[in-house]
């Protein structure tokens, strides 16, 4: 087999697993969207245990992102309300390598179950976005502050975070 | 071996046993510039690289321009070291742990801010991790501009510690070295949020037209005319 035939059923079999055992709405073997597939908050575990024993051993990274309420565009539409969304990112190891990715919502005060017990590596990821962004992972051994200093206040990375925020000048 | 401040002058237990001797000034003389020329010549340096500074401090070691050659050499211990060498942005997290390895080295100690943001934060300097230059937290001696200075450029800089130390340790007043400012970093070509000068309804717009993730049209009600400058008229 080649590397690209590799990969290509690589994709074939990631693509199964979502639509038979985590709720994907089409085909089976239908392309997933181009911005990252968006997976159930309950499943997030499950999907990476699952993907772990099928071969995506490689953690790659997860990133946070903070959508601000955003109001509609007419005074009678509703408003959107605040969110956050974090990315997942596996790879499998080897020729012709797959990337699988996706990505859970949540709403504010919403955790995401720690994927610490399935891939070490995961630690310090989910420390920097619970740093950063201030989603708050559930489970997680060790959840401090990595980037900023420990007395920090707030979550530079939200989008409502002003650029001058007043702070000490050095501690 | 101290410095008394007060009097910038250095005392030595060993000088008030030769100064009892009549004939062994000469020889405290000779020991003093014995003393000099050792300090001068075996400036061991602590690196404090953070960012890309660092590399061209790596590149000031290597062979081409090669700061051993007036016995300086990088050591990895603030213990051993006789000059700390801040070479990159100092983040409010780092900044503690700097003075903190700052205060290990041992007396006497000088310090060299290489790079425009060790000296002042620069560019980064109104970003809510970064402090304003390395000097709100330790003293520093030699001010080395650049962004970042070439090797050359950090030689002349230690060339110039060494006059520093010449003159201190004879009892000698050395001008300090004031801080060099560019135009850029007084007043930065793009206003900051709490600048005097920015106009705040525009503020508004546009975090309205970030939040709102379209194109809206705003209307701005007309901005005040700017008073006419005396010196185009006149």
């Amino acid at each position: 087999m080649t590397p690209a035939e590799e990969n290509a059923a690589r994709e074939q079999a990631f693509r199964r697993l979502l639509r038979e055992r985590f709720g994907v709405e089409g085909e089976a073997d239908a392309p997933l969207p181009d911005d990252g597939v968006v997976v159930d908050r309950a499943h997030h575990v499950d999907l990476a245990k699952a993907l772990h024993k099928a071969g995506w051993q490689l953690y790659v990274t997860c990133a946070a992102t903070h959508f601000p309420a955003v109001p509609g565009k007419k005074p009678t539409d509703a408003t959107t309300p605040e969110c956050f969304e974090v990315a997942t990112v596996l790879r499998t190891v080897g020729p012709g390598s797959h990337t699988a990715r996706w990505r859970v919502k949540l709403a504010v005060g919403e955790s995401l179950p720690t994927l610490v017990p399935v891939f070490v590596g995961a630690d310090w990821q989910e420390r920097e976005q619970f740093d950063l962004v201030g989603v708050h992972f559930e489970g997680h051994p060790d959840l401090r502050r990595l980037m900023m200093p420990e007395d920090w206040e707030g979550h530079p990375l939200r989008r409502d975070y002003a650029i001058d925020t007043p702070h000490a000048p050095w501690r | 071996m101290a410095v008394n401040e007060s009097e910038r002058s250095f005392q030595h237990p060993l000088y008030e046993v030769l100064e009892r001797f009549p004939g062994l000034d000469l020889a405290t003389t000779q020991v003093d510039k014995l003393l000099t020329w050792g300090a001068n010549n075996s400036q061991w340096i602590f690196p404090m690289a953070t960012s890309c500074c660092g590399i061209e401090f790596m590149a000031a070691a290597a062979s081409l321009v090669d700061l051993d050659r007036m016995g300086s050499i990088t050591r990895g211990t603030p213990r051993q070291s006789d000059v700390m060498v801040v070479a990159g942005t100092i983040t409010v997290k780092m900044a503690p742990r700097v003075k903190r390895l700052w205060d290990q080295m041992p007396e006497p100690k000088w310090c060299i801010a290489m790079g425009s943001c060790a000296i002042s934060g620069d560019f980064y300097r109104d970003i809510y991790s970064v402090i304003p230059g390395i000097d709100v937290a330790i003293p520093v001696d030699v001010y080395i501009p650049g962004c970042p200075p070439n090797p050359e450029q950090l030689m002349a800089g230690m060339l110039r510690l060494q006059e520093k130390v010449n003159l201190k340790r004879a009892g000698l007043w050395s001008p300090p070295e004031t801080r060099p400012e560019t135009p850029k970093t007084i007043e930065p070509a793009i206003k900051r949020l709490l600048h005097q000068g920015r106009d705040r309804r525009i503020d508004a717009a546009q975090i309205d037209q970030a939040l709102s993730l379209e194109l809206p049209v705003v209307d701005l009600p007309p901005l005040p005319e700017p008073a006419p400058e005396k010196g185009e008229d006149e």
